[in-house]
């Protein structure tokens, strides 16, 4: 039998790398730049630098990329057929938000495959908000057939700053999404490749022994002493590096110290109490990153541009 | 001048479907508010919205608003100009007062004296003058729980206008809103009708949406619905459970609503239905279909899609509700194979607030609170055993897979897998129902065992938190305490045969075992004191009149139940007999005022006249009995006793000086008013009632 048969994918489907072309496609037909996944731990999307430091402040900006998340908790021992505690988001962040915004997206749902009319698509209320980054935002949980897709969010606040002008973000759960157009019930039965000789590779092929062995180390092997050492080492990197005036690599520390903290808790050796202070530590770091983002990049520039000017004059 | 229709649409991105549910009711409310404002006249108001518009159509608008002409009579021509005939101060301001040039001021005689006059004409204004910043207000004014910008504008809404519609009669009205032009075009249903859609005059909006596939209407999607379900019972023959917060949300998810039938495979119904009912309802927004009041493995499924879409659409629901059900049931096995009791060692990873430890130990507290509960009502030992083993599980399954999954089946996943775990009927019911009541108008638990347990869970929290300063501030009350006592309350009224006040001894007492620092005494005040107001604004919420709840509330009653069914039997008994009642409390309230408190109640009985004598009598009499009446709870013959003092105390008053001259005669009958006044002391303050004529 092969590989195919044995997933069940329906044959013309998409497989997951063409879901994923062909999303970075469109949207570099959108304008956007379509980066590659950024290379530090971070629980989603909207973590990477592209986003959340990249929403501040008054520039354009238009970005497309995969990221990958690792939510260390989610993990289920390759055994539950929805559950990874290591997945794909495709992240799409536009400022000033587009005033035709619903219709890319919809349109980008047309890209990978998806005839809109033919299914029941819908905006479902849901409000966002990060404590850690001290931001919110309005939007949906974007609906196909009752199966949730996509988070579409218009952000209002990033790091305690009022955004101005409004970026919109899209953030696609890429295996959701793939597992709805090749119409599988579990993860792990995604078609990833397919040669022209038949030979395929399936998301179990790829990512079924990582999901086994992260498991394991997340919630069973994971040294906790080491993990709190980390975490208070790259708070105190964190604060150095903000001194030098460097937010960028500052902001690296931050997602260190989550990832840090999100092992630990996987761990279960956070209790609640102890929780909402690690919590507290961290959102502290964003935003002291955002502060200075604010200060060294976007105001520098506004700086910059009015000296311009006036040397001009 | 011939009246028209306006018609105004404002496109939006979805918003969310309670806020547009409220502002529904806000946004003709403020337009027609703002046309009277004007003085613009016009006929009735209908008012459409789905998730993308939200649309009113006014009827018979004036193309413009009336001319007026008016006439202020000012000061006589004497004051307003002087010797030399030039205008005074006084016709200066007023004639600047009526925002006219002082040289147009002019004279009229009124009863053979001249005054001064200003005439001033406000000239009509048409309506397309006027329409476009009156609905550019509505917009702004339609107040949002959230409300947010998009793109490079500063206006702000629930969610992006993206386009608006604006008619009189035919003619364009430029409104102008976040970037935006009213212009004559309206959007179809997202994939049914998509693209743009011309509307050329007010009177054709509605039926160009409606024929671009948009149910304009919440009760006509309503309707929609309702007649879609109703297809599917008499199908089936099953019945469908539509909560109304989840049918709201449903009528608001779709601007063309179409009802269908999916179905999940059988073996998930081995799972706890409550799971299942909340993993279609919270989640997915579908209704469940019941046999004969047991669920079924078929469920109503509200899309906004093509109806000819039917079988892909349903398909697709069924996967998702496939895989939230695999979960459920893999959550659920997981959980049985260990007993519930192993759960409650667990709950030391769980916070209940930081200063008053984790679950494990407010499992400890409540256990034994809800042990001195049982021996306060001396129930029989059985009872007692099954308060302590449901109180020790009661929590357990907030640590179960299951529970955190699904939080809104805490308590019921407990009882199931008390079952399973092979606990008592009765230790399982009393875990499923001791988050009772859960919300104003739930029903407390039924069982006994239930009642305890909640009742100890409930008054363990609302003492520790007043303990360490978190009692409810103003409108905060994180921790719902008002809620909780509400239930407590409810619970005693139930039938749960303890004192309040002890149980709140009893709680405090045990928080100082477990050698939390607080002020005690400060805490218990506080906790009584809490108690009495939430009885005092229940009691006047369901409209009893304050100045009976506190004549009850002044006879120093804190038990909540006392309180509740004297404050009852006192205005059963003044309503029954309101004469008898309001002369009592005069007489009440006279005698309050005259006695001397300190004069003491030994009266010489030979120092008294006729009616001081049959006074004491009746005193004596009615005494005694309010005496066994209240010791039995029995109020309302006390207060029938009372009653019996009316004649002679109004006797009384009509013969006697009570302020006699002699000393030693007033001194007497002001004991004897004391021992009137004493016999009062324990049922209500009386004087409380006194009407104010």
């Amino acid at each position: 039998m092969s590989r195919s048969e044995r997933s069940g994918a329906h044959k013309d489907a998409p497989t997951f790398q063409d879901v994923i072309m062909n999303l970075q496609r469109y949207w570099g037909e959108q304008g956007c730049v379509v980066l590659q996944p950024y290379d530090n731990e971070v629980g989603a999307g909207t973590n990477a630098p592209a986003t959340t430091l990249r929403a501040l402040g008054p520039d354009t900006w238009r970005t497309a990329y995969v990221q990958g998340c690792r939510r260390p908790t989610d993990g289920r021992y390759g055994e539950n057929p929805n559950r990874l505690q290591f997945y794909y988001q495709f992240q799409v962040l536009i400022k000033p938000s587009p005033d035709n915004i619903q219709d890319l997206y919809l349109g980008s749902l047309e890209a990978i495959g998806i005839d809109v009319a033919a299914h029941d698509v819908r905006f479902v209320e849901d409000d966002w908000e990060s404590p850690t980054l001290g931001a919110w935002g309005l939007g949906w949980e974007v609906w196909i057939d009752g199966m949730e897709v996509t988070q579409f969010t218009y952000f209002q606040q990033v790091g305690g700053f009022e955004c101005s002008p409004i970026p919109v973000e899209i953030a696609y759960g890429l295996e959701r999404l793939t597992m709805f157009v090749q119409g599988v019930d579990s993860v792990y039965d995604i078609v990833w490749a397919r040669g022209n000789d038949g030979v395929t590779f399936t998301y179990g092929d790829v990512y079924l022994e990582n999901e086994k062995q992260f498991s394991k180390y997340n919630f069973e092997i994971a040294d906790t002493d080491f993990l709190f050492k980390e975490f208070s080492d790259r708070e105190a990197e964190c604060m150095k590096t903000l001194e030098a005036g460097l937010p960028l690599p500052a902001y690296d520390s931050v997602l260190k110290c989550c990832h840090a903290f999100n092992l630990l808790d996987a761990r279960g050796v956070i209790s609640a109490t102890e929780r909402m202070a690690y919590i507290l530590r961290v959102r502290t770091l964003a935003k002291a990153c955002c502060e200075s983002y604010m200060e060294n990049v976007v105001y520098a520039k506004d700086a910059q541009a009015a000296e311009k000017g006036a040397c001009d004059d | 001048m011939t009246s028209k229709t306006l018609a105004f649409e404002i496109g939006t991105e979805e918003i969310p479907a309670f806020d547009l549910q409220n502002a529904t009711k806000q946004f003709p409310k403020l337009l027609i508010e703002r046309l009277d404002d004007i003085g613009l006249s016009h006929g009735d108001i209908d008012c459409y919205t789905t998730p993308r518009r939200m649309i009113a159509i006014v009827a018979d608008v004036a193309a413009s608003t009336e001319a007026l002409v008016e006439e202020h009579k000012g000061p006589s021509v004497k004051i307003a100009f002087d010797e030399e005939g030039n205008p005074t101060k006084a016709a200066e301001g007023f004639a600047r007062g009526k925002g006219i040039d002082v040289g147009s001021l002019e004279r009229r005689e009124v009863d053979g004296v001249e005054y001064v006059f200003a005439v001033t004409s406000k000239p009509a204004m048409s309506a397309t003058e006027l329409l476009p910043s009156v609905l550019e207000g509505v917009i702004e004014s339609i107040s949002w729980p959230k409300s947010m910008c998009w793109g490079t504008e500063k206006a702000l809404f629930s969610r992006p206008v993206r386009w608006l519609v604006a008619y009189l009669g035919d003619e364009i009205l430029p409104v102008r809103f976040a970037g935006l032009e009213a212009g004559n075009v309206t959007y179809g249903h997202r994939f049914l009708s998509p693209g743009a859609h011309e509307v050329n005059r007010a009177d054709d909006l509605i039926g160009v949406v409606r024929s671009a596939h948009v149910v304009p209407s919440e009760d006509e999607r309503k309707a929609v619905i309702a007649s879609g379900v109703a297809k599917v019972e008499a199908d089936t023959g099953y019945t469908a459970v539509l909560p109304p917060k989840t049918l709201t949300e449903v009528i608001n998810l779709s601007e063309y609503p179409t009802v269908m039938v999916g179905t999940f495979d059988e073996m998930f119904l081995k799972v706890p239905e409550e799971i299942i009912v909340d993993a279609m309802l919270m989640h997915q927004r579908y209704f469940p279909l019941y046999d004969n009041g047991k669920l079924t493995n078929k469920f109503i499924i509200v899309s906004n899609g093509d109806p000819e879409c039917e079988t892909t659409i349903v398909d697709g629901n069924e996967r998702v509700v496939a895989a939230r059900l695999y979960d459920a049931k893999f959550f659920y096995e997981e959980d049985l194979r260990h007993p519930l009791e192993a759960y409650v060692e667990h709950l030391d990873e769980v916070v209940f607030q930081e200063q008053l430890g984790t679950m494990r130990s407010k499992t400890d507290r409540v256990a034994r609170l809800a042990e001195k509960l049982c021996v306060d009502a001396d129930v029989e030992a059985s009872i007692t055993q099954d308060v302590a083993r449901a109180a020790l599980l009661s929590k357990a399954d907030l640590v179960t897979n299951a529970v955190i999954e699904f939080t809104s089946v805490q308590g019921i996943m407990g009882s199931y897998y008390a079952i399973e775990s092979g606990e008592s009927e009765r230790v399982a019911q009393a875990i499923a129902e001791h988050y009772r009541p859960r919300f104003a108008g739930d029903e407390p638990p039924k069982d006994i065992v239930g009642k305890f347990v909640a009742a100890a869970d409930k008054l363990d929290t609302v003492c520790g938190l007043f303990a360490v300063d978190q009692a409810p501030t103003g409108s905060s009350d994180p921790f719902a305490l008002r809620r909780a006592a509400l239930g407590i309350i409810s619970i005693l009224q139930s039938g749960l045969d303890i004192s309040l006040e002890r149980a709140i001894d009893d709680a405090l007492s045990i928080y100082q075992e477990s050698d939390l620092e607080f002020d005690r005494e400060k805490t218990r005040a506080e906790v009584l004191e809490f108690f009495i107001t939430r009885c005092r604004v229940m009691l006047h919420d369901q409209g009893m009149p304050l100045d009976a709840i506190d004549a009850v509330l002044a006879a120093g009653v804190l038990e909540p139940v006392t309180i509740i069914e004297r404050v009852a039997a006192l205005q059963h008994a003044r309503s029954e007999s309101a004469d008898t009642f309001d002369d009592l409390a005069t007489a009440y309230g006279r005698a309050n005022n005259l006695r001397d408190a300190d004069a003491g109640i030994d009266f010489d009985p030979t120092l008294f006249s006729e009616s001081e004598t049959k006074l004491a009598d009746a005193i004596a009499k009615a005494s005694t009995e309010v005496e066994e009446y209240l010791a039995d709870g029995l109020y309302e013959p006390a207060l029938d006793s009372l009653a019996s003092l009316r004649t002679p105390i109004d006797e009384f008053f009509e013969t006697t000086m009570v302020m006699d001259d002699d000393d030693r005669i007033r001194a007497n009958r002001m004991k004897l008013l004391n021992r009137f006044i004493g016999v009062f002391a324990n049922v209500a303050d009386f004087g409380l009632m006194v009407k104010t004529r």
